[in-house]
């Protein structure tokens, strides 16, 4: 039992924490300003995306096979835990998570054309599952594909296909056998190019970012475009969102809120004399939450621990997702709280704290709990899978 | 990184389990707590023929010498088990601090003793709002031969069958740590009914001459010790409380898989299978500080906030888990013919020990004060 970073590993958080300063530019701060730009997209995240791929940091954890350098998920974590930290909007679903699935299971044409790409730095790709009637229970998903010669034609709608406004495509999960007699036994995942004929998208936007409905009116995509085998869609879409919540709970980027809360607090006058930290509540808000980080950083070490060791316990995962996903939004308000009023003050407003990154954060947190299987779904599993508990009704 | 313990220190973590497991069903910790003490005699001495009193004492002085984190998993087995065995008072605040701090020769007369279940030492660390031995309000005198020693400490474990009770003192020259005899001149020994139904003690000290050979330490070297106790005691009880807490969320989850209402298992209900989860979810919590806390303890590498957290998420673990466990379980929770009282008795027990979760979490908001005041310059 030991629970610390070794050596070698501090130098590999240390590289990367130092590359990403290089990659935020002013440039790219700048653009980040835009609306339209501020998940990714715009023309200086292109560039450093790109250089990241040239730089060859783009599927460290990948096989070498595929040019990656089979990084044990420990040094993938710190490399993660980094790049979120640093505030790029690195597209780790694409990277971390579509990629490999895609690798693993499309045709050699494709792979080439996509996980190339990736590795370069020059293909993004959006996650199309939800649906208007599809969300937790995302097995129900109606959007059809209909085997026709060498193509399919697909039809339907996808709800929240984030990222969809600039990716170049969408790995789209489709319905192909509506009589399975389980549902989610007739799904299929695809490969949509974002500029085919028939594919559009609308706008969406939530409390916090933009995102998208897509359409796919008579899309005809060749059989090619087809990842895995058909009606046995359901194991590679969650596998990769298995993955997927390891880039989203990321100690980091949550760390960094704090600290950045605790420097301004110590400079900041309070009302009646002194410094806003010396105030009892504020200590006490800030060591809650210290409290709370703490397991946030040891949860993400012994997942990424334990998946070097073999598969991921299932009760585990879902005991992260759900901790991780309640005490970030519990640490927006208790940091919010800190900085009371001052707090509302939005991004590029004078007198915004911390570049109004946590004004800004509250408005994504609420997602993560619905978000990456509800976390009611999660309790289930933990009392199942943990427990021995009987399912519930 | 390494969240693994060696495959010695598993086994001595399963022959703990087992031996504990043997003595601890229903009836005879009935017999046991009939009794004044509320020890289970012949289950330490089980353990001290399984060596297991002295995984953290040295092998040249009769133990086993597997280093403090393999003891705080035997913690974490009595904890599971309830069972009436003083492990947290003897073998960390007692027996640890003597291993580290005390002259060699107090190490030969005492710890081959303790680890052979033969003497016990027992440990005052706390006094009336004040659970830090770093600083007493107790006082002592520097005499011809030793000191003499004034004040009170409470809710001693095993005081009036133990050799000597391990205990600090303020002096005119900082702290002393002294190993106090509880039938010396000068101690009166109060009983105090404590939450989990033993007997503990207030022990009065008036003038109470300790001769210079049970004089442990003076100065800094008995703050360090002082301090060492405090957050080896502090490890312990979270130790204790994860063995604890994982099997009251255990039982809970069994009982509520058979016991039917409304013609179903009421885990079918999800209001009540989630309230299960999520003291799964404090557990997992509470097991990953906990370990943090004992590993860095164990290297001797720097542990005051691991160890501040560790007991925070302890007390919160503790509350949270005891009362969903008797909620979930109706009046079955709370009637003594069913196990769960004794674990929630020990669950509050150990949450108001060494410090409770509002006052370690004003303490820590102190320490991030004090960092960040002296960073910002
Ligand atoms: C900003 C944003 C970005 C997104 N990005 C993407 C994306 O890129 N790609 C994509 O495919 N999707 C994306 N999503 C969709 C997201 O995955 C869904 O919102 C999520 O799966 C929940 O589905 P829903 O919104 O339909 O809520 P619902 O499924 O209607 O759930 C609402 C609530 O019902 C309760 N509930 C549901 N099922 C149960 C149950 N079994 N037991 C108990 N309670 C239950 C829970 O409280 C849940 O929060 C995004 C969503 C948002 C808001």
């Amino acid at each position: 039992m030991n629970i610390e970073l070794t050596a070698q590993q501090k130098g590999l958080q240390q590289e990367v924490r130092e590359y990403m300063k290089t990659v935020m530019t002013p440039e790219l701060l700048e653009e980040l300003k835009i609306p339209e730009f501020k998940e990714g997209g715009g023309p200086e995240f292109r560039k450093q995306y790109a250089r990241m791929g040239a730089d060859g940091w783009i599927g460290l954890s990948w096989s070498k096979e595929l040019g990656g350098k089979e990084l044990s998920h420990i040094e993938q974590y710190i490399f993660t835990d980094e790049v979120v930290r640093s505030g790029f909007a690195y597209p780790f679903l694409t990277t971390e998570s579509t990629t490999p699935v895609i690798a693993a299971n499309a045709n050699a044409e494709v792979r080439e054309e996509v996980v190339g790409g990736v590795k370069q730095g020059k293909v993004v790709i959006a996650i199309g599952y939800s649906e208007p009637n599809a969300g937790t229970d995302l097995a129900s998903l109606t959007t059809k594909a209909v085997r026709d010669g060498d193509d399919w034609i697909i039809n339907g709608q996808k709800m929240w296909t984030s990222l969809a406004n600039y990716a170049d495509y969408v790995w789209l999960a489709a319905r192909t056998d509506p009589d399975a007699t389980k549902k989610h036994k007739g799904l299929t995942m695809f490969l949509v190019p974002t500029n085919i004929e028939g594919f559009s998208l609308t706008p969406v936007h939530t409390l916090g970012v933009r995102t998208n409905a897509t359409y796919y009116s008579d899309v005809r995509l060749p059989d090619k475009y087809r990842v895995g085998e058909v009606n046995a869609g359901w194991k590679l879409i969650t596998g990769q969102l298995n993955i997927e919540r390891l880039s989203l709970f990321t100690h980091g980027q949550v760390d960094s809120l704090y600290q950045g809360v605790c420097e301004w607090a110590a400079q900041t006058a309070a009302p009646k004399g002194g410094k806003l930290i010396e105030q009892p509540w504020v200590q006490h808000n800030l060591a809650t939450v210290k409290s709370g980080l703490e397991v946030v950083k040891l949860i993400c070490w012994k997942q990424v621990w334990a998946m070097d060791q073999g598969p991921l316990n299932m009760a585990d995962a879902s005991v992260a997702k759900v901790y991780s996903s309640e005490f970030f939004v519990e640490l927006y308000r208790l940091l919010l709280e800190v900085m009371g009023q001052a707090g509302t003050i939005a991004a590029d407003s004078p007198g915004a704290v911390l570049r109004g990154r946590i004004e800004f954060r509250w408005r994504v947190g609420a997602v993560l709990t619905f978000g990456g299987g509800a976390n009611e779904v999660q309790r289930d599993i933990i009392a199942m899978a943990g427990l021995w508990m009987p399912r519930t009704r | 990184m390494n969240f693994t313990i060696s495959e010695e220190q598993q086994s001595a973590q399963q022959l703990a389990q087992q031996i504990l497991s043997d003595f601890t069903d229903v009836d005879k910790l009935k017999v046991i707590e009939q009794q004044q003490e509320n020890f289970d005699t012949g289950l330490w001495q089980a353990l001290a023929k399984a060596g297991l009193l002295g995984l953290d004492i040295a092998e040249d002085q009769g133990g086993i010498g597997l280093g403090f984190y393999s003891l705080t998993t035997l913690c974490e087995e009595v904890g599971r088990t309830v069972a009436p065995v003083p492990v947290v008072p003897v073998l960390v605040s007692a027996a640890g601090t003597l291993r580290r701090f005390a002259s060699n020769t107090q190490q030969d007369q005492w710890l081959p003793g303790i680890a052979s279940g033969t003497t016990l030492i027992s440990a005052a660390l706390e006094e009336y709002n004040n659970d830090d031995p770093t600083t007493p309000s107790c006082s002592a005198q520097k005499m011809e031969g030793g000191y003499s020693i004034s004040g009170t400490k409470i809710c001693v474990s095993q005081a009036p069958s133990a050799a000597r009770i391990l205990l600090s003192a303020q002096t005119d020259e900082g702290i002393l740590v002294a190993l106090v005899d509880p039938r010396a001149a000068g101690v009166t020994l109060n009983a105090q009914t404590v939450t989990t139904g033993e007997t503990r003690h207030e022990l009065v000290m008036a003038k109470v001459q300790v001769p210079a050979e049970d004089i442990v330490a003076t100065g800094s070297e008995a703050l360090a010790a002082m301090d060492w106790a405090h957050l080896a005691t502090r490890t312990a009880l979270a130790a204790m409380a994860v063995g604890l807490c994982d099997k009251m969320m255990r039982i809970t989850g069994q009982y509520t898989s058979e016991r039917e209402q409304f013609g179903r298992p009421i885990a079918t209900f999800q209001a009540v299978s989630h309230r299960v989860a999520d003291c799964y979810i404090d557990v997992e919590c509470l097991r990953l500080v906990t370990q943090q806390a004992a590993s860095l303890m164990n290297e001797g590498h720097p542990a005051r906030d691991a160890v501040q957290i560790a007991k925070i998420w302890c007390g919160n673990v503790t509350h949270r888990v005891s009362q969903a466990s008797q909620h979930c379980h109706g009046g079955t929770g709370v009637d003594r013919d069913y196990p769960l009282f004794r674990y929630c008795q020990w669950a509050r027990q150990i949450e108001l020990t060494s410090g409770s979760s509002a006052q370690l979490t004003g303490e820590l908001g102190q320490t991030i004060c004090a960092e960040y005041l002296s960073k910002a310059g």
